[in-house]
């Protein structure tokens, strides 16, 4: 026979629960804001926070692992008239940013460390405008067409 | 001396009726700019401070600290289109807004504001019987939303109206009566106890003190009355929209929403009058309108959290308890009032 037991319910003052209410949340007055006032003031992005590609077509040597590498076709690789000797058939990168997952498998695979990023976020951008040519990944943001 | 001689001193000039009538006039645009100002500075008051409980910032782009922005919220306000809700009932659709903001706006005028340095007393209107008409005058604010509840065709606005209604009766029974224990108080001290100013002046000791059971019940009361979070029935906006304001849109809407904040202002300010001693305070002849103040702005700040710590009580719950609960301490209030006044502590 199973002995059901009765337990008692802790005892209730009426009101002292809701004045506790009310005293935590008069506490909350006296404590700083989370809100960041956005465009004025910016939050600290931690140490390893990156999103905006960059390339340097010096040190680009044109092996295509970055556009083989890529999970969804985000790089394309484009030719560019620029004269360097170690890349002979002037092909480079160009990404689409509206497709770009920041998945950083390109930074991680490419031999020369030409493809990397930085910790730049602000890309707003109006339609259709998300294709960076291999020119524009080596300018900084706010010297790109937009 | 008191501000209207005060200002028909000024205006002496022009002869003594006409400096009367004239100073009549200034005194009671005062008070309704006064009224305005503070219903005004109570919308921003609130929303600063939920935004602090709250740990976030409030507004504060429009104007500096966002000051003005209840002054933006009211032109949009004003510049809404009005729309009305076909098979409404004209006359009183439009008409309950107003007896809201008015009665509102008319109970200020019978508060004792207490003297202020050079001015004098700031007291608007010198009546024996100026307790009744302030109650009355808040008596009338419940038909206002009892009409536009029920007039507007509306199903949400009629069980808003049918819930705001069940609370204020079950709430203003035992605000009477703790009223009237507040008059048998005062009555052992001073000849015309249904002034404020006596009742005022009669307070040695801060009734709240005396009579801590009294002030407990007219603090709900005045919660009930001003129809804010656990007691906001009439307004339920969680399953009725917005009870019975759903059809107003635009100025109409506005009033309500002032109604709604002006009444916590004049409710803290009653309680400060009745319960804490009103305007008394050191230095009496010179501050005593900053220490009314000062009582009150402590009285808006604890029903704001009673607002923003409770979630909305259910009617019938509630109806309980202004019937089961609320009147029978309001009548061991009485008793023990009674007691008081008769052992000559009062």
């Amino acid at each position: 026979m199973i002995e059901v037991k009765e337990v008692e319910e802790p005892k209730r003052i009426p009101i002292l629960g809701s004045i506790g209410g009310m005293y935590t949340v008069f506490k909350h007055l006296f404590q700083k804001p989370v809100t960041v006032q956005y465009p004025e003031e910016k939050e600290n992005q931690g140490d390893r926070f990156r999103f905006r590609i960059y390339l340097s077509t010096d040190d680009c040597v044109g092996c295509t692992l970055c556009e083989q590498v890529c999970p969804n076709l985000t790089i394309t690789m484009v030719s560019l008239d620029k004269e360097n000797p170690r890349n002979k058939r002037k092909i480079y990168p160009s990404v689409n940013f509206g497709t770009c997952t920041v998945c950083r498998n390109c930074e991680e695979i490419c031999p020369t460390d030409a493809i990397y990023l930085k910790d730049v976020f602000e890309t707003a951008r109006t339609k259709n405008s998300f294709f960076y040519s291999p020119t524009d990944l080596e300018k900084n943001e706010d010297e790109v067409r937009r | 001396m008191n501000l209207l001689t005060r200002i028909a001193t000024i205006l002496s000039f022009l002869g003594h009726y006409p400096a009367y009538i004239l100073a009549y006039i200034i005194e009671t645009l005062i008070v309704i700019i006064f009224a305005t100002v503070v219903v005004a500075g109570m919308v921003y008051f609130f929303r600063k401070y939920m935004a602090r409980v709250q740990m976030r910032i409030g507004p504060n782009r429009v104007g500096k600290f966002g000051i003005l922005q209840v002054m933006a919220d009211g032109l949009k306000l004003i510049q809404k289109e009005s729309i009305m809700p076909q098979g409404r009932d004209d006359l009183p659709y439009k008409v309950a807004p107003l007896i809201i903001f008015i009665a509102l706006i008319m109970g200020f005028i019978f508060i004792p504001y207490g003297p202020l340095a050079w001015l004098g007393t700031l007291t608007v209107t010198h009546s024996d019987v100026s307790l009744v008409i302030l109650f009355a005058l808040i008596a009338i604010m419940p038909i206002g939303e009892l009409l536009s509840g029920i007039v507007s065709n509306n199903k949400y606005a009629v069980l808003g109206s049918l819930r705001g209604v069940a609370k204020d009766v079950s709430f203003e029974v035992p605000m009477m009566l703790s009223v009237l224990a507040i008059v048998m108080m005062a009555s052992a001290r001073n000849a015309s106890p249904l002034d404020l100013n006596g009742i005022v002046q009669a307070q040695n000791i801060p009734f709240a003190i005396l009579e801590p059971l009294g002030f407990f019940v007219f603090l709900i009361s005045m919660a009930a009355r001003a129809s804010y979070s656990p007691f906001d029935m009439g307004e339920s906006d969680s399953e009725l929209v917005t009870g019975n304001t759903t059809e107003y849109s635009g100025l109409r809407f506005g009033m309500f929403y002032l109604g709604l904040f002006g009444t916590i202002f004049l409710g803290s300010m009653i309680l400060s009058t009745l319960y804490l001693g009103g305007y008394n305070g050191p230095f009496v002849n010179y501050v005593g309108f900053i220490w009314l103040l000062i009582k009150t702005l402590v009285i808006v700040v604890i029903s704001l959290t009673i607002w923003l710590s409770m979630p909305r009580v259910r009617i019938d719950k509630f109806v309980s308890f202004g019937w089961k609960y609320l009147l029978p301490i309001s009548f061991i209030n009485l008793v023990l009032t009674g007691f008081l006044v008769l052992g000559g502590i009062s």
